[in-house]
């Protein structure tokens, strides 16, 4: 498959033309050898914008923070921060600072001089040093801890020293690379939250790399698709879970049933798309032309399971279907249905709020929908 | 031992089986420390305990002359191939052909000390001689000498009998250490060399200690390179063998030889014993602070 980019011709972006624009990076691509590690990419960051680099694991995401943190050196292509081309700087020579993903305190250091590094660094007098360190420190919820030693501390205890470290500074970019993956789901979810709202308080941008949807979906202004080093797709994350453009983004964001076909006929309103096995209708305008190859994906949560026989509201598309079995999610329930074709898509209901009486498994049934709510990808 | 299934006999087999092999490495040195300290020496009936020995050797110009060439040969190695170890193992975790790197390091164990120092008597034979080939068709003497055999041939033997070992040791020490945390310190503003000396330095320290009492532990041990390429100066070890070969070692040379040996066991077990009272005192204190970090 091949993957386009969609992102916005540059200047044309509601959310970088409001604002500066932080980081900026042109036709940036990197290769080990023959290997492709991110191709050609385009993309704006503004100013105080909580930025999130969304993609399978492999995918070039954690590529394209080091590159824009000076860690490795661009094949082609610039790295702009704030209208400076930085791409020939190191790392210390960058308004950049960083958050790794473990590991990466200094073992030998207590907390308050972990803290204080980049401080001493900078030869910032002792008195105006220890001042900033405790307010980061508390900024980060850590008062009382700058004597102890990073092994002294939990997982999320160290990573929140990472982000004092780095917010000491006061870098005008924070890079975040997967901060949160080494941390159980309950601390995650906490410190997802914590991450915003200390990235509102600071007001710098911030770049937040990460495999997790929901981690990035409750921390990003806005986020960007990146797989198989490639900008997939860029947006913010109600567009982006709501109405992708690309399927690749429709099938790795949240959970979606996917129908791949052909297009009987398209007009200014909407098009026909042939599955093989039955014709839906998508209302969405869009540049297709009859004969091309066209998928439809539908939210799982906005498919209905409806009665084999009747008749189905109006406005919903529908298709034939068996009934396989349901999952139960706790907050959910998952029914898996099969196609005609004999591919298996789920129908997601709020646990207690669907059908009383479930179907057996392999009775006929038909999945239904609001066209409205139907997406068209073209590529 | 109570609280594990295995028997009490293979666990006391294991322990006498290590003191066994302990004490067959060291009887050796403790013989001769103790003939070091007998006033009538070397196989001699009567046993009169005697620290005279120990003061000749103060008084052996050629045991002395030959320990300071020594020192300064241990310590001139020591300085140069340190850093190279340490660099090597630190290329060797960047590079992608970690098989090659190790083979080009580690080659000169595989060569027999004999060999090597034949080849590299022959090679800087011939140096010397191209370099004076040089100087006579320049039409002087600047090139005259330069290579010949003597102190800095023997350096030469010595920094690549030595940087194996080096960077074996140094590299055993960094695998422990994350890059990451040198990105880190990149990340807060230091430059690479502020990166090493800050954040790699102290959590490699012991590894590159190591590897300098290694060095010069190997500088009095070796003996077949040295003496092929040291020219016209005496090494302790080349006095104490052709002692030993042409009139048999006398009195002073086992007192220098005890000398010796307890200078090695003090510096290796100085580090071995700051090393345990360093991590046992580290523990402690994580013990004694881990349980009000996590509940808090």
């Amino acid at each position: 498959m091949t993957l386009q980019p969609n992102v916005s011709a540059p200047g044309s972006d509601p959310m970088t033309s409001a604002r500066d624009v932080a980081v900026e990076v042109i036709g940036l691509s990197k290769n080990y050898g023959a290997v492709r590690a991110l191709a050609s990419v385009d993309l704006k960051i503004a100013a105080g914008e909580y930025f999130v680099l969304l993609g399978p694991s492999g995918g070039g995401k954690t590529t394209l923070l080091r590159l824009l943190g000076g860690f490795i050196r661009p094949s082609a292509g610039t790295v702009l921060l704030h209208g400076h081309d930085v791409s020939a700087l190191p790392p210390n020579r960058r308004p950049t600072s960083m958050v790794f993903q473990s590991y990466a305190l200094f073992p030998h250091m207590s907390v308050a001089r972990n803290v204080g590094y980049g401080l001493k660094l900078q030869n910032m007098p002792k008195a105006e040093a220890k001042d900033r360190i405790a307010a980061m420190l508390e900024l980060v919820g850590l008062t009382g801890y700058d004597a102890r030693m990073p092994h002294e501390l939990s997982g999320g205890q160290q990573q929140r020293v990472q982000l004092a470290r780095s917010l000491v500074l006061e870098r005008d970019v924070l890079l975040l690379d997967e901060p949160l993956a080494a941390l159980d789901a309950k601390l995650r979810k906490d410190m997802c939250l914590e991450l915003k709202h200390i990235q509102e308080k600071v007001g710098i941008t911030f770049v937040h790399v990460t495999h997790n949807q929901e981690e990035a979906m409750t921390v990003a202004d806005r986020l960007a698709i990146i797989a198989e080093g490639e900008l997939i797709e860029a947006g913010t994350a109600r567009d982006v879970y709501e109405r992708p453009i690309k399927r690749f983004t429709a099938d790795f964001v949240g959970e979606r049933a996917i129908f791949d076909g052909t297009v009987a006929s398209a007009e200014k309103t909407g098009v026909q798309l042939d599955l093989g096995f039955g014709t839906i209708a998508v209302k969405a305008p869009a540049e297709a032309s009859a004969g091309a190859k066209a998928s439809v994906s539908i939210r799982s949560e906005l498919l209905e399971l409806l009665p084999a026989e009747g008749k189905a509201p109006a406005g919903f598309e529908t298709l034939e279907a068996t009934y396989r079995e349901s999952v139960y999610l706790g907050l959910t329930i998952s029914h898996v249905v099969s196609l005609p074709d004999g591919s298996e898509i789920a129908v997601r209901d709020i646990a207690g709020a669907g059908p009383a009486k479930l179907p057996e498994a392999g009775a006929p049934v038909r999945i239904g929908w609001k066209a409205e709510d139907a997406s068209l990808h073209l590529s | 031992m109570d609280e594990q299934y295995g028997s009490k006999l293979t666990h006391r087999l294991k322990w006498a089986y290590t003191l066994l092999l302990v004490a067959t490495l060291m009887l050796p040195s403790c013989y001769v420390i103790y003939i070091s300290f007998n006033e009538h020496g070397f196989g001699a009936a009567k046993y009169d305990f005697t620290f005279d020995w120990y003061k000749v050797i103060f008084t052996d110009k050629l045991l002395l002359n030959a320990l300071g060439w020594t020192l300064r040969l241990a310590v001139l190695t020591t300085l140069i191939v340190v850093p190279f170890g340490l660099i090597a193992a630190k290329f060797y975790k960047t590079t992608r052909h970690k098989v090659l790197t190790v083979a080009v390091f580690l080659s000169p164990l595989f060569v027999p000390g004999d060999i090597l120092g034949s080849a590299l008597l022959v090679f800087f034979k011939n140096l010397s001689q191209m370099f004076e080939a040089f100087s006579d068709w320049l039409g002087n003497e600047w090139f005259y000498g330069w290579f010949d055999l003597g102190f800095f041939s023997a350096l030469v033997g010595l920094i690549i009998y030595a940087l194996p070992y080096v960077f074996i040791v140094i590299l055993i020490t960094m695998a422990r250490y994350r890059d990451q945390q040198t990105e880190a310190a990149r990340a807060c503003g230091a430059n690479a060399w502020q990166a090493f000396w800050h954040v790699e330095f102290p959590q490699i320290r012991a590894g590159i200690f190591s590897a300098c009492a290694f060095t010069v532990i190997l500088t009095f041990n070796e003996y077949i390179r040295t003496s092929l390429l040291k020219g016209g100066f005496d090494t302790f070890t080349s006095v104490l063998v052709s002692q030993m070969l042409n009139e048999g070692m006398s009195e002073s040379s086992y007192a220098m030889s005890s000398l010796v040996t307890y200078i090695a066991v003090a510096v290796i077990g100085s580090i071995i014993v700051i090393t345990l009272i360093r991590t046992e005192s580290l523990e402690r204190e994580a013990r004694a602070k881990a349980q009000p970090a996590m509940a808090s």
